[in-house]
């Protein structure tokens, strides 16, 4: 892929299932870049931005959304069949987003409260991660994806590099930066300890505890993160709602959940 | 500046006295010779080091308090502007930049890699503690001490001027002292300081600090304040104390690998890395590309990293360390032992950072001292003086009654005995003999006002003619020999006997102990395993103690017929219904080797610490006294060292194969 000329520009697509269009926009987000990336690659799908279709096969598939309405199970097997490297973009698509909360609760009861016609209504009762269903080749995480990620997911098809993308915790990132941990001197929940970097530490730059919307790093070690949560005094509800934010749904929060949950009542 | 370590002898024995009013003028004249000033100020919650203008960004009148995961400010009764210790900020920071571009390449007309040339900024460091100063030159060996060296850390570090400060004060995580790394400040300044009531003694370290001393609106100071100024550094070096037994730490640690206690702290341990991030010494890092789309122009950038990243082992074949627990062990070797065969020093100078920003609140003295404790020469109270401790020796006794306990087991009670048997403790055992057999070790199994009981399990020669032997008949004896239970350990916790099979012997005593001190501890309890209800040892006692109340008594049986009642399991099958503290336990083992391994893993994991478990080792003995060499165990013998030890003794020893 290093000489990929203009002529052979790599077929993108964008799909979306069940999300809020904000990873997509990200894309869009990349103003300084945008020319250069058409210029690349050839957007052949992508409903933010175009209504224009075109049938695959695509050198690459960019998926946000999680699996959430029963239509879904068949077009993420078709969409993969379709892809040679399928990206899963945000939180939703790499673990089920916000939406997954419904995974813990009664489906129909919350189907019922929210919908006037829940009849009219077709949706699994779980919404799922992308990787639950078809194999995913890399993912960008986040709620939304950050642009520099994006950026470098594309650079590196071209280059033909692994993505230098890195699979550590927030706290790296924190520290590098010189923040002041508000775990330790204020006592502030952080989700940090347990989440993969890229935000470059958004939100404790700004003086608050990370949301885990990057979700868990590759073996996180969520029960002891909880346990210490825990031991600063939080009730079990309270970790609950941590651990339960855009990520709770992926491995090991989940698991961690499951636990608080019995814990909770 | 990397200053020359020993001042001139002029420079060290000048002093100076600068007013607390004035020390605004120290930072002028360092701003106006052209340098940033980088120094203590209060951000977020925390005295951080960053840039400051003038002495109003200091932090006058606060203080801090640090404790394993906790890091607070508070107010000081007095104006002083340095009454703190370290905070979240490394020097390094400074010297060895979190973020750096290393290098450029490209490859569109050319080809080539351009090394990005250094302007290092011209710093003045205010502030810097002992421990600190003991940090950059750790790092100097690092990027410096070898043929290959880090030139950007060189031109940072040429470029800094080091104002230290004396600590007046320390916080419960400092471990300089243990270090030798402070509290004192002795080399490695440019200009030193030290607070007192009214301002600072001032010293020059070199010819750098010393012109810049020279402009200060200073004079001579008074014995009173001279003498002040030696007498807080010694309050304060008796105040930290010796924390951490460090001598002997690095070999000790190349002994431990296999300690079950990495595992223990791994599943604490969250891996952020804010351990070795905040350590003032840890050099490690990882470069990641950034590049044009096409990659013809790249920028590698250095990034702090950590060996807690999961990555940061990793070949294509698969992760050298692959498990928290070696990633744990990576760290603290690295700081406490192979840091000094790579730089001939420890890697740690502590200051105390990892554990005030450790998230999980671990604190690396608790860890080494649980992993690698100092094995102090066993203090080894006498009971009594043992009789007939010579070899072929022996006192001689009476078979008074005997009492079969189970099909192999009986329990002879001797009697007309040398006094010093009644006074042995429980855990203490004697060598047994009859003519022509050899002598076996025998625990006691019962103090009586008149007698002692043997209970011996009939497994050879020996064993089965002391058990055939009638009332009325003789016996040999030596001792009490050997070590007994330290039963103190266990005062005010709860104290646990485990026993499996023929083991219940030794601990019965123990048990009668227990009960008849009952309270001193906060509960007391057996677990007793056996192979089948049949074997069982003592059931008369067992029955005794369930009814008493005093103790809680749980037995459990390998098989079992149809009659039985009783649960079915290995004996550590019964530690899932404790519903105590675990580390308030002191637990007290002897059983089969392969029941005493499990038990003493299964507690480890349940976090009692390895100093409040003891065992009573069984090793072929003769002489039971030291000189015929069949129970060496590493340095121990058995026979006198043992037969009880803590497991902290052992270390690794126990449980490994082929010592
Ligand atoms: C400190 C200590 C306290 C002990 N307390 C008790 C007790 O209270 N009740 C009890 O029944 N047993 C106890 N034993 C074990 C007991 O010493 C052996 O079972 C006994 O020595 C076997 O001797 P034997 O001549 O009957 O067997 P042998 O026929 O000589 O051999 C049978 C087995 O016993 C082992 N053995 C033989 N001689 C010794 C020896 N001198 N030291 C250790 N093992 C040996 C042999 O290796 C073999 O496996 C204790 C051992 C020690 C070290
Ligand atoms: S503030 Fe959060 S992310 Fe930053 S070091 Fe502390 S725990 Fe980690
Ligand atoms: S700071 Fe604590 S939790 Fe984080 S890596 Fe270090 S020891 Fe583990
Ligand atoms: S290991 Fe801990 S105490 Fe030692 S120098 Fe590093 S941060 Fe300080
Ligand atoms: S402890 Fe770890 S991060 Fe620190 S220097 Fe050693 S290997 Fe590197
Ligand atoms: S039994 Fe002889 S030296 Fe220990």
């Amino acid at each position: 892929m290093a000489s990929t000329g203009k002529a052979v520009r790599p077929r993108v697509a964008v799909a979306k299932f069940a999300s809020c269009d904000g990873c997509q926009l990200t894309l869009l987000d990349l103003e300084d870049q945008l020319l250069e990336i058409v210029s690349r690659f050839d957007v052949v799908e992508f409903p933010e931005a175009t209504s224009h279709h075109s049938p695959g096969p695509y050198d690459v598939v960019f998926v946000e959304g999680s699996i959430s309405a029963p239509e879904h199970l068949d077009q993420i097997k078709a969409l993969r069949k379709q892809a040679r490297v399928l990206v899963t973009i945000g939180a939703c698509a790499t673990a089920g987003g916000i939406q997954a909360l419904r995974n813990w609760a009664d489906h129909d009861a919350y189907r019922a409260a929210v919908y006037e016609h829940p009849e009219w209504v077709e949706s699994l009762a779980m919404a799922t991660a992308v990787s639950d269903h078809v194999k995913v080749d890399a993912e960008l995480r986040g709620c939304p994806i950050d642009g520099g990620q994006l950026l470098e997911l594309l650079t590196s098809v071209l280059v033909g590099r692994r993505p230098q993308i890195r699979e550590e915790v927030v706290c790296r990132e924190c520290k590098r930066k010189g923040i002041v941990c508000m775990v330790v001197a204020s006592g502030e929940a952080c989700m940090g300890p347990v989440t993969n970097s890229g935000c470059n530490a958004l939100c404790p730059t700004y003086g608050r505890g990370c949301y885990g919307c990057f979700g868990p790093r590759t073996g996180a070690n969520a029960k002891s993160w909880s346990a210490g949560l825990m031991r600063s005094g939080r009730p079990p509800e309270e970790v609950w709602r941590l651990f339960a934010g855009f990520t709770g749904y992926a491995e090991p929060f989940r698991s961690v959940l499951t636990e608080l949950g019995k814990a909770k009542g | 500046m990397i200053t020359n370590p020993v001042a001139s002898p002029t420079a060290v024995a000048r002093q100076w006295f600068l007013a607390r009013s004035d020390l605004d003028a120290l930072i002028q004249a360092l701003r106006k010779a052209g340098r940033t000033v980088i120094g203590p100020t209060v951000r977020d919650g925390a005295i951080v080091n960053d840039e400051i203008q003038s002495a109003a960004d200091l932090p006058a009148g606060v203080r801090d308090e640090q404790s394993a995961g906790q890091y607070r400010l508070a107010e000081r009764a007095d104006e002083r502007v340095f009454g703190y210790t370290v905070g979240p900020t490394p020097w390094k920071r400074f010297t060895f930049p979190p973020i750096l571009p290393i290098a450029t390449a490209h490859r569109s007309g050319s080809f080539g890699f351009e090394q990005p040339k250094t302007v290092a900024p011209q710093l003045a460091f205010l502030g810097v503690r002992a421990c600190e100063i003991a940090a950059l030159g750790m790092q100097d060996r690092v990027f410096l001490g070898s043929p290959f060296t880090d030139e950007d850390f060189r031109a940072r570090r040429k470029a800094a001027l080091i104002v230290a400060v004396q600590c007046t004060t320390s916080s419960s995580t400092c471990f300089c002292s243990s270090m030798g790394t402070g509290p004192e400040v002795r080399t490695g300044y440019d200009i030193l300081l030290t607070e007192i009531d009214e301002g600072f003694v001032i010293q020059a370290g070199s010819p750098a600090g010393a012109a810049i001393v020279a402009h200060l609106p200073t004079r001579q100071p008074t014995h009173a304040e001279t003498g002040a100024a030696v007498d807080v550094v010694e309050a304060v070096r008796t105040q930290i104390g010796e924390t951490l037994p460090i001598a002997g730490i690095d070999q000790r640690l190349k002994r431990q690998l296999d300690n079950p206690r990495w595992g223990v702290v791994a599943e604490r341990c969250v891996e952020c890395g804010n351990c070795t991030m905040s350590c003032p010494t840890c050099f490690c890092t990882s470069v990641t590309e950034r590049s044009d789309m096409e990659g013809r122009i790249s920028v590698t950038e250095r990034l702090w990293d950590s060996c807690f990243d999961i990555n940061f082992a990793k070949v294509a074949g698969g992760d050298f360390r692959a498990r928290p627990r070696d990633r744990y062990r990576q760290w603290l070797t690295h700081k406490f032992s192979s840091w000094m065969d790579q730089f001939g020093s420890f890697g740690c100078v502590g200051c105390g950072r990892c554990i005030t920003w450790c998230p999980v609140r671990i604190d690396v003295r608790e860890e080494l001292q649980a992993i690698a404790p100092v094995i102090q020469p066993i203090e080894r109270p006498v009971a009594v003086e043992p009789v007939a401790a010579s070899p072929g020796s022996y006192s001689i006794a009476r078979l008074a009654s005997v009492r079969e306990e189970t099909g192999d087991t009986t329990t002879l009670s001797l009697t007309d005995l040398d006094p010093a048997f009644l006074s042995g403790r429980p855990g203490q055992f004697v060598m047994v003999a009859l003519p022509a057999f050899p002598a076996v070790p025998i625990s006691i199994s019962r103090f009586r006002a008149n007698g002692i009981d043997l209970t011996i399990r009939a497994v050879g020669a020996t064993s089965t003619a002391l058990a055939n032997l009638h009332p009325g008949a003789k016996v040999g004896l030596r001792g009490p020999l050997g070590t007994f239970w330290p039963i103190e350990d266990a005062y005010g916790r709860h104290a646990m006997v485990v026993a499996g099979g023929v083991g219940l012997a030794p601990l019965r005593g123990l048990v009668e102990a227990l009960v008849a001190n009952r309270d001193r501890f906060e509960s007391v309890s057996l677990y007793y395993g056996s192979r089948t209800p049949e074997d069982q040892l003592f059931s008369d006692d067992l029955v005794a103690w369930s009814a008493s109340k005093a103790i809680d008594v749980a037995v459990t049986v390998d098989r079992a017929g149809p009659e039985w009642k009783g649960r079915v399991g290995v004996v550590t099958t019964l530690f899932d219904m404790m519903s105590c503290d675990c580390s308030k336990i002191t637990a007290f083992v002897v059983g089969p080797e392969r029941m005493m391994q499990a038990s003493v893993q299964s507690l480890i994991s349940k976090g009692v610490p390895t100093e409040r478990i003891n065992v009573s080792l069984e090793r072929h003995m003769e002489c039971g006294i030291g000189l015929c060499g069949h129970c060496q165990t590493g340095p121990y013998f058995v026979c006198k060292d043992g037969p009880v030890f803590r497991l902290s003794e052992l270390g690794d020893l126990y449980a490994r194969e082929g010592i």
